[in-house]
């Protein structure tokens, strides 16, 4: 039988010359049998001939007749597809040998087919050459010009056409005169889909929702009223007049910024062992909260972030921008190697500008070309060579006269009262160690040099909270979170500002090259490369060849340049399917960090088009943009559908947009929601990070750091700055407030597209438990009975401020009611001022010993610290209204937005 | 052998995440609820015939020595003191420079029938060695405590991706509805790199390790605020429940809401049936004698090992307990020799409880730390002090219960212990194994997430079969 089969393998390939019409047989082969063997079998199965699974060899029509160790001859039946077992398999109905083994690999039907339908048509096998002839005649799908792949049969490879959308130039289509660009493109599907849109949203729905869409706060009463006559009279025009007076308010700034500081991860510390400070990184924050209330031109804004320094080093705002680069956790301890780390921030940055302005997740391409896209590894090599020369610097940068420089004293006198308390106890142990050192012996018993082994800890963790809190004094000087273009110079460890070359940027160190790394492994260079960027963008969507320079040259402002081109055809699509995706829960295409083959494709490719080329020729305006698609029937839509079983039936998926997809608020909203509605959030724009109070046995839990145990978490003593929106709350890598965290805020190490809503009983737990929000409660009784003149109004009041409407008057009564029977309760109960120690004590572990020891630390912020309003502070009746207010807080209402 | 359809592990098409089945501490058993049924016992279906149920990890955070442990090195006797120098651009600072061995200060003997090596120190868990399966050939990539912490519970060096409590949880669903599916019990402070250690990374939220503090609330705001009586708190919920449904009533299927109502109820319960889980009253004197529980050396992860074991056998899925701090550079007989004391009793006190109660045959016990130490160390302060540095590239994990191959040594790490030098692998693998051995296939443990199927593995990897009965 063998023999046979051999032959008619010769008598296949040696007897059909190239220019003949291929069978059937053959086409399956060389079209889809042969590319399907190579991604999804030789892995396994041939590419490490001595490494075979199941010594099963797929690298020759022979080896596969031989079968492997388990199956044999039935592997491979020429005629009889249905019964060979390299068909079988890969229904994955055979236990432990379900082919290709990754559930995330298996085969879809056609594919199985075109195995199974090969081997009925006798499993024909080609050489190389005549599969090459094959394919280019005969081949299905797009071939995508790239830089050059690790690998020949991916460098041909063939993408099926829709998935290289985001590559290709944009399409504009014409919208006809009078037609809302928007509702021109929605209303197609819909009318295609036979399904009537949702009516308009009630002005309360609206006004709530344009609201925390700009500015992420709940309207004022007042505003409420004014929009909501307007709005009766003519809805186009109210919702225009709103958006505007909205985007007017530093408050825009601020909620824009907070979106996108997910984008690009924004924290204050740095993470891992050490979690150091990032004293300036608020400079940035502050900056991005600018840009927007600016209205800065995109393609500026992503010039200033990618490369300020190279652009106008003399510009603080340039250089503060620049923080962008250096958002990802990172860390150079004395433990680290330098080179590691210094390619895992290359790699941090380069990933991080894949996604954030091109929609690219590029770390999928840094170990092999990658498995979707056109992405090759080249491609992810050239653009981290533009971040070769890049290097860290804490740069002088002065303040700007719009920068907030509030508290910058008492932030200081903190750091001073922190850093003098760790002394003054440090000079006391030293005292007793003069007293009781004994000369150090050979064994090193411990205890010879004085020090009882707590001490020793408590010593070397003073040493180190004294460094920690010294480099936080440059929260408050003119300096920025920055980089400089230069050589590589290697540093030890990093705990402290990292100053600008002397010299200057080209004396010392060496300049780093770059090269395709093998395994993505540091110390395996392979081939050179030289700066650039996707080169699939470059040739799918006719931006022509760019040349960036190398050597000393504007790399980072080059790869910003190629970015912001007009002919790119990924930047505009990216930018306005952010916007919209902020403004609707969903993007047109549905992952906004990524574009390639397996995020979403566009529900309205022609809108998303218009919407980015409208974007560029207007002038690139995000408050432009926001204003094009806020006045829209499409946004104006109310959430409830009047036939919501048609609408189900319609649109499964809920990507036609015929009603508005409500959506829970975000962590920072419902906390920002509370303080607006309780009358206690500040306005101040910008500054140093506010230290809100967290749940205290958080706030004074231990956490180790390198070389023992950071200090504290101390709150801001004034109500004033502890109440501050939620995004200027310090963000601590290492110690999340389990608020935010609680209510999906993502963690500050990954880029997040989108927040995720998930519903969890701590949610419940600390709405409804908690002293904070117990406080908010509080604080929202006392001003509502002081602004109003009696219980009803009272209540009413509370209502306007929290959920915007007015109660029913059957939820006036039950709130009364409430009121009413739970001052009774208060009535008897006294609360005892509060008080706060100034020390606490804590117990750690001593590394030397494996025994615990306590210490006490100092907590200086306590001294001055004024409590907010709590139950202690008010009368029966306000504690009573508190109830009320605190149910008020918990009502999906209040946390879900229609 | 019939399986499951392999399809359990879909695409999630939303960002909104409303639970079901399987759903964990939190989360909103919704779809028993909408069918009026209490909080039922929601179990996943595995990938394969599970040799164990549930998983209780010992985190021995800081990296204990296997070399003053479990793997005993003579060589290092003959060494003790001697000098030498290591240099070059791979090495990190710790490991270069002037270094001289170190022999350990403890004696070692061979225990039970099979003999395992192990140090003195361990006077209890001596006894168990015929119930522990041994490991000495797994190696991290990192010498650092948290990128070496985040790569032994996460799987990914830098962390956010989700905890091996978290995959295991999403793979298998809990067996009680009011409590977590994947709890930690942590010491007080916190290990580096902080409660990312337990993370659900990109899983959804109900997959979160919750952290039982030692100290303080188990739980944050488990309890009503001063002031607020159990009455009060009922009186306001029924106000809560009243107003939402008003709201709730024009707006007509949505899942979401009536799921966030049902979370109020859940919170609510939690509040009674958390501290009678914690209460360890109940428990008879032997047992908590057993335990160590009582005596100050022991009593605090006496505590956590009972807690453990009250935790899985109410339906929890995966326990870990941490303990440490391990980080021994210096002094290490004093330091090393004062945390086995600590957990030894704890430890051999679990094994043997479990094993009364017949649980041990289904409940897998993992024991370990995110490295190991190495045979070395540098002057420090200037002078010679008795410890060892980190060591990714050795160390001892191990294992008992669940179909491990008991009464076993598998693998082994050269003469000075520096590098695993017999059945070598990867952490990653011991991820896998540890999945196979609950009946979850990594390979088939997926989830989509920004574009791609992620799984604990990262990249997949290998079941070690040398350590499976």
């Amino acid at each position: 039988m063998r023999i046979i089969f051999i032959l008619s393998i010769l008598v296949l390939s040696v007897g059909s010359s190239l220019a003949e019409e291929p069978s059937k047989g053959e086409k399956l082969f060389a079209l889809h049998v042969k590319p399907l063997f190579a991604e999804k079998c030789n892995a396994c199965h041939g590419d490490e001939p001595e490494k075979l699974k199941g010594e099963f060899d797929m690298r020759t029509r022979e080896t596969i007749l031989a079968g492997g160790d388990y199956y044999g001859e039935e592997v491979l039946l020429p005629g009889q597809g249905e019964e060979s077992f390299l068909y079988i398999l890969t229904k994955r109905t055979e236990e432990d040998y379900e082919m290709p083994p990754k559930e995330a690999d298996q085969l879809s039907e056609e594919q199985r087919w075109w195995i199974r339908d090969w081997i009925n048509e006798g499993a024909p096998w080609l050489d190389d050459e005549r599969v090459a002839f094959i394919q280019k005649e005969y081949a299905e799908g797009v071939q995508v010009v790239t830089s050059k792949a690790l690998s020949d049969d991916w460098q041909n490879r063939r993408y099926e056409s829709e998935k290289l959308w985001a590559y290709r130039p944009l399409v504009v289509e014409a919208v006809p005169g009078g037609a809302h660009p928007v509702d021109h493109f929605i209303e197609k599907p819909l009318r295609e889909a036979e399904l009537d849109p949702a009516p308009s949203a009630s002005p309360i729905e609206l006004a709530r929702r344009l609201s925390f869409g700009l500015t992420g706060l709940p309207p004022e009463p007042k505003q409420v009223d004014a929009f909501a006559s307007a709005y009766r009279k003519d809805e186009g025009a109210a919702v225009e007049d709103f958006v505007r007076t909205l985007m007017a308010t530093p408050q825009y700034g601020e909620h824009f910024a907070r979106q996108w500081l997910d984008v690009t991860r924004y924290a204050d510390t740095a993470g891992f062992a050490n979690d150091y400070t990032r004293p300036n990184a608020w400079r940035y924050r502050d900056y991005v909260v600018r840009a927007f209330n600016d209205d800065k031109p995109y393609p500026e804004f992503v010039k200033e972030q990618l490369a300020g320094d190279e652009i106008n080093p003399d510009d603080p705002e340039h250089l503060v921008a620049t923080g962008f680069l250096r958002m990802g956790p990172w860390e150079q301890t004395g433990m680290s190697v330098f080179r590691e780390t210094r390619q895992q921030w290359l790699d941090d940055v380069t990933d991080a500008t894949g996604q954030v302005f091109l929609a690219h997740a590029m770390q999928c391409a840094k170990c092999h070309d990658h498995k979707f896209d056109p992405l090759p590894t080249r491609d992810y090599y050239r653009m981290m060579s533009v971040f070769s020369t890049t290097q860290f610097a804490d740069r002088e940068a002065p303040f700007l006269e719009r920068e907030n420089r509030d508290w910058f004293d008492a932030s200081d006198q903190w750091v001073q009262a922190k850093v003098a308390s760790y002394e003054e106890q440090k000079k006391a142990l030293n005292g007793k160690v003069a007293k009781q050192k004994k000369e150090e012996s050979g064994d090193a018993k411990v205890g010879d040099n004085g020090l009882d082994p707590g001490d020793e800890a408590s010593l070397a963790r003073m040493t180190k909270n004294i460094s920690r809190h010294q480099w936080e004094y440059d929260r408050t000087r003119p300096i920025a979170f920055s980089v400089y273009t230069g050589n590589t110079i290697e540093v030890k460890s990093v705990g402290d500002r990292i100053m600008m070359p002397k010299a200057g940027p080209w004396k010392r160190g060496e300049l780093e090259s770059a090269a395709i790394l093998a395994g993505g492994n540091a110390f395996s260079p392979t081939d050179p490369v030289t700066p650039g960027a996707l080169s699939a963008a470059e040739s799918l969507g006719e931006m022509g060849e760019f040349s960036f320079p190398d050597g000393k040259g504007k790399r980072r402002l080059a790869l910003a340049e190629w970015i912001v081109n007009q002919k790119n055809p990924l930047t505009a699509r990216v930018l306005v399917n952010r916007i919209w995706a902020w403004h609707f829960g969903k993007g047109l295409a549905a992952n906004p960090n990524n574009f390639g083959g397996t995020g979403g494709i566009p529900t309205h490719p022609e809108l998303l088009d218009y919407l980015a080329d409208w974007f560029m020729k207007d002038g690139s305006s995000i408050k432009r943009l926001n204003e094009l698609i806020l006045t829209s029937e499409t946004y104006r839509r109310s959430s409830i559908h009047p036939d919501p079983k048609r609408l189900s039936e319609k649109d499964p998926k809920a990507v036609l947009y015929a009603a508005f997809a409500p959506r829970r608020l975000t962590a920072e909203e419902i906390r920002d929601a509370m303080l607006s509605a309780s009358g206690e959030l500040s306005d101040r724009v910008g500054g140093i990070p506010a230290r809100p109070d967290v749940n205290v046995e958080v706030a004074f839990q231990p956490r180790q750091i390198m070389g023992g145990t950071a200090s504290v978490y101390e709150p801001d003593p004034l109500p004033e700055q502890r109440n501050r929106r939620s995004l200027y709350a310090e963000k601590i890598r290492g110690l999340r407030d389990p608020f935010y965290e609680t209510f999906n805020q993502p963690g500050p190490d990954n880029s997040c597209e989108l927040r995720e809503t998930s519903t969890v009983a701590p949610q419940a737990l600390t709405l409804f438990n908690s002293e904070e929000v117990l406080e908010r409660a509080i604080a929202l009784a006392s001003r509502v009975i002081g602004e109003t003149g009696d219980s009803e109004e009272a209540v009413q009041r509370a209502f306007r401020l929290s959920l915007g409407r007015h109660a029913s008057e059957a939820e006036l009564a039950a709130c009364l009611a409430h009121w009413e029977q739970a001052t009774i309760e208060e009535s008897g109960k006294t609360y005892p001022a509060k008080t706060f120690a100034t020390e606490i004590e804590r117990t750690v572990m001593a590394e030397k010993t494996g025994e615990p020891y306590d210490f006490v630390e100092h907590v200086p912020a306590y001294r001055a610290y004024e409590p907010d309003l709590h139950p202690g502070a008010v009368d029966p009746e306000t504690r009573g209204l508190a109830q009320v207010c605190l149910v008020l807080f918990n009502l999906n209402e209040f946390s879900y937005l229609d | 052998m019939k399986r499951n359809s392999s399809h359990q592990f879909a695409t999630p098409a939303r960002r909104d995440f409303l639970y079901g089945m399987g759903a964990g501490l939190g989360s909103v058993a919704l779809t028993s609820m909408l069918r009026g049924s209490a909080f039922g016992s929601t179990l996943k279906t595995v990938h394969h015939p599970a040799k164990a149920k549930r998983c209780i990890f010992l985190m021995m955070e800081g990296g204990p020595s296997h070399i003053d442990t479990f793997d005993p090195k003579p060589e290092l006797v003959k060494r003790h003191l001697q000098k030498f120098t290591r240099s070059g651009k791979e090495e990190s600072a710790m490991s270069s420079g002037d270094r001289y061995f170190v022999k350990s200060p403890f004696d070692f003997i061979k225990a039970g029938k099979s003999g395992a090596d192990i140090c003195t120190e361990w006077e209890h868990l001596k006894n168990q060695v015929d119930e522990i399966c041994f490991f000495r050939g797994a190696q991290v990539e990192s010498v650092n405590h948290p990128t070496a912490c985040y790569q032994l519970n996460t799987g990914n060096r830098f962390g956010g991706d989700p905890g091996v409590g978290s995959w295991v949880t999403y793979g298998l669903g809990t067996e009680n509805e009011n409590l977590p599916g994947f709890v930690v019990l942590p010491r007080a402070s916190y290990p580096q790199g902080g409660a990312a250690n337990w993370s659900n990374g990109f899983l959804p939220a109900e997959f979160q390790g919750t952290p039982l503090r030692p100290e303080g609330s188990p739980i944050l705001d488990l309890s009503p605020p001063k002031g607020v009586s159990r009455e009060r708190q009922r009186k306001n919920l029924d106000l809560l429940s009243s107003l939402n449904q008003q709201h709730l009533e024009s707006r007509a299927g949505r899942g979401d809401l009536e799921a966030r109502m049902s979370s109020y109820e859940l919170a609510y319960r939690m509040q009674m049936e958390v501290p009678g889980v914690l209460d360890l009253e109940g428990e008879d004197k032997r047992t908590l004698e057993s335990y160590g529980i009582g005596d100050s050396k022991t009593d605090a992860f006496g505590r956590k090992c009972l807690l453990a074991r009250r935790l899985v056998e109410k339906g929890v899925r995966f326990v870990q307990a941490y303990a440490g701090n391990w980080d021994s550079h210096d002094y290490i007989q004093r330091a090393h020799g004062s945390l086995i004391k600590s957990v030894d009793k704890p430890i051999a006190g679990l094994l043997k409880d479990l094993k009364e109660r017949g649980m041990l045959e289904d409940t897998l016990v993992v024991w370990c730390g995110e490295f190991g130490r190495t045979p070395d160390n540098g002057l420090r302060g200037g002078g010679q002090s008795y410890g060892r540095d980190h060591n990714a590239k050795a160390m001892t994990m191990w294992f008992a219960g669940g179909g491990v191959k008991a009464g076993h040594t598998i693998g082994a790490t050269d003469e000075i212990g520096a590098e695993a030098v017999e059945c070598v692998h990867h952490i990653r693998d011991v991820h896998v194994t540890l999945l196979h051995l609950l009946g979850l296939d990594d390979n088939r443990l997926s989830y989509y997430h920004a574009g791609r199927y992620k799984q604990l593995s990262q990249f997949g990897g290998t079941v070690i079969d040398d350590l499976i009965a």
